[in-house]
């Protein structure tokens, strides 16, 4: 594998984001970490991984949170937190890996082995996507969408100095609607390898 | 009809509240933006008044005997910034700075959790009264901060679940801080804005904080008993654990913090004797901390939580904003007018408002803010302020404990819990602790009415 190589993934509800991350982990033979970071973090606590489930990448309420000398007891903010500072031990630790969301462009901004990838689609393919994978009609897939991609904002743009989606934050954006889930991760896989040409370099 | 400068008192600070709560602006920056806004806009543009920035400012309070010696009879009015407050806290925080890096919270926690063999019940019992009494002179935030993190280790080591000894930790932490005059802030600017010392808190709040830790602990314990019975400490687990004296970094050091923590204690309970006033001890308590740190002194100074003083400051200045331009002698009438001059539904009231508001924004400035309300209430209504001042320090310190967010000791235990992987939901924490603030706010208003008013 040579050096250390990090695919960190921002992406739009149904744009088929973590499923070319999972494509990309397969390719490179290289660790992937979406959800199941909670099972890394708390491992043999599983009452705890399924209830940190419904507090993932979730905006915090400014009503029933506060922050005391830098603690606060926000479920949201505490995980948070927590995944941040796993992301960068995991990065730390020279593993190479796919990470999808959990600002993990914005949380390994400096380290210069991360690849900076934003997925997004168009609505109308989004809208199939979900429709096919969780039994929705078009407007509940439609709502979905709406709801999902607005937590995922909220939440990134707390965190992160560049906004949720922004050409700023990431060194490739993709529409995956042009090409497709397979070839959108093969054109991204190209760019991959052109880019570790240059990290081996340097 | 409100006049100009009492509306923009008040928009300036309902605006400062809504900031606060809203927690996006650091909460010092809020207020002392707010202060500014009272100064220039309520006291300079629109009651064109000098004297009352002087006020709010308080500085040539530095100047005068009370500041640092009280003596019966030289009583003084204070309005505007509570230097006294800041003062004394800040001379506990960095004594509790020392204490902390010395590791005597540490080796009291290992030592108590030693001495009852590890048991669930006494541990949970001791340490639920080892975080009242802590709390009793130091501030929650540290006690708490110390205690949770020792029980989350005790926890791991022992395999009991921590959350119910956090959630018992914290409740008696608020409730040791309204014992006395230097436990929650609140009391400490209750004690210093109205004048009333070590004893008289122990003597009024004291003994039902002390009443209401009885029936606390028995609450606690018929509450988690189940989980309680089912916890087993085996020999095993019992031999691996760290030996007290471990946790502490240097003996002498240790030796020298004990002894300054004594001498605190010893300064407050005496200070209506000696005379000598909360920020005065605070001074003493600092300097000696500090003289005794040599070259440390440099590192705790910068540990000191600069935000939280600042936060005062800004307070202060917006709630003499209110003072200043009459509008909480209103807010005193119109209580008046409720309860009908009936010291029992003032009390009541008082109480249930404090307690309530007190579990759903930061106690500190909803306690300032009902200083000068009680003061005016005692002075029209013609009833005794220390009745109305116990009744407001026990709503406002017992209140704050109904919600995760109500005191700061809330907060960090939850935190603390939480990035260990136990996690205390907001269900989870209110399902005892808002049943357990009922029981005390109510033994609260039952021994003041039963004691003072019948």
């Amino acid at each position: 594998m040579g050096k250390q190589l990090i695919i960190a993934i921002g992406r739009e509800f149904g744009s088929g984001g973590h499923e070319i991350g999972k494509i990309l982990a397969d390719k490179f033979g290289i660790s992937f970490y979406d959800r199941n970071i909670l099972d890394n973090m708390f491992e043999g606590m599983e009452k705890t991984q399924e209830v940190l489930k419904q507090y993932e990448e979730k905006t915090v309420n400014p009503f029933l949170s506060r922050r005391v000398r830098g603690h606060t007891n926000s479920l949201e903010e505490n995980l948070a937190e927590m995944q941040f500072d796993f992301i960068k031990e995991k990065a730390d630790s020279g593993e190479s890996f796919v990470i999808i969301g959990r600002c993990a462009e914005s949380v390994l901004a400096n380290y210069e082995n991360t690849i900076k990838v934003f997925i997004r689609g168009n609505q109308k393919n989004k809208i199939e996507r979900v429709m096919k994978i969780y039994s929705l009609d078009e407007k509940e897939a439609s709502n979905k969408i709406k709801r999902h991609d607005q937590s995922r904002a909220k939440y990134h743009n707390k965190y992160s100095i560049e906004k949720w989606g922004s050409s700023k934050g990431y060194d490739i954006c993709m529409n995956s609607s042009c090409l497709g889930v397979e070839k959108t991760a093969e054109v991204i896989a190209e760019y991959v390898k052109k880019r570790k040409e240059i990290i081996g370099n340097s | 009809m409100l006049t100009i400068e009492q509306v923009m008192a008040l928009i300036i600070f309902v605006a400062m509240f809504v900031f606060i709560i809203w927690d996006k602006i650091e909460r010092q920056y809020v207020t002392l933006g707010a202060a500014l806004l009272t100064i220039i806009i309520t006291f300079g543009l629109c009651m064109r008044s000098p004297a009352a920035i002087m006020r709010s400012l308080n500085i040539q309070h530095f100047n005068e005997m009370s500041f640092w010696i009280s003596k019966e009879g030289t009583e003084t009015k204070t309005s505007g910034i509570n230097w006294e407050t800041i003062i004394f806290i800040a001379g506990m925080m960095i004594m509790v700075e020392k204490m902390g890096k010395a590791g005597f919270f540490k080796w009291l926690c290992m030592k108590i959790a030693k001495i009852v063999n590890y048991k669930p019940i006494p541990l949970l019992i001791s340490f639920m009264v080892m975080s009242f009494c802590l709390a009793m002179f130091i501030d929650s935030i540290t006690v708490i901060l110390f205690l949770a993190a020792v029980t989350v280790e005790l926890a791991q080591l022992l395999k009991l679940d921590p959350i119910p000894m956090i959630l018992s930790e914290i409740f008696c932490a608020n409730l040791g801080g309204s014992a006395t005059m230097c436990g929650d802030p609140p009391n400490i600017i209750i004690g210093t804005s109205l004048h009333y010392s070590f004893r008289d808190f122990i003597q009024n709040t004291g003994i039902i904080a002390m009443v209401s830790l009885v029936v606390i602990i028995i609450y606690f314990l018929a509450v988690y008993h189940k989980e309680l019975v089912h916890e087993k400490v085996t020999q095993e687990d019992i031999n691996a654990m760290p030996e007290p004296r471990e946790v502490i970094r240097s003996k002498k050091e240790f030796l020298i913090s004990c002894i300054i923590f004594f001498l605190a204690v010893v300064l407050l309970v005496t200070h209506e004797r000696t005379g000598l006033t909360v920020g005065f001890i605070g001074i003493i308590i600092a300097g000696l901390t500090l003289v005794t740190a040599g070259k440390d002194a440099k590192e705790i100074l910068r540990e000191v939580d600069y935000k939280t003083l600042l936060f005062f400051v800004g307070l202060f200045v917006v709630v003499s904003g209110l003072e200043e331009t009459g509008t909480l002698k209103l807010l005193a009438k119109h209580i008046e007018e409720v309860s009908g001059g009936n010291i029992i539904i003032m009390v009541a009231i008082i109480i249930w408002v404090s307690g309530i508001a007190s579990a759903v924004v930061d106690n500190i400035p909803f306690a300032a803010t009902m200083i000068p309300v009680i003061r005016s209430l005692a002075a029209t209504a013609g009833v005794d302020l220390s009745i109305l001042a116990w009744a407001l320090a026990l709503g406002t310190d017992v209140g704050g404990s109904a919600t995760p967010i109500g005191a700061s000791a809330n907060v960090v235990g939850t935190s603390v819990a939480i990035k260990n992987g136990y996690l205390i939901t907001w269900g989870k924490y209110c399902k005892t602790s808002i049943p357990a603030t009922i029981i005390v706010m109510t033994i609260s208003m039952g021994i003041i009415i039963a004691r003072y008013c019948l």
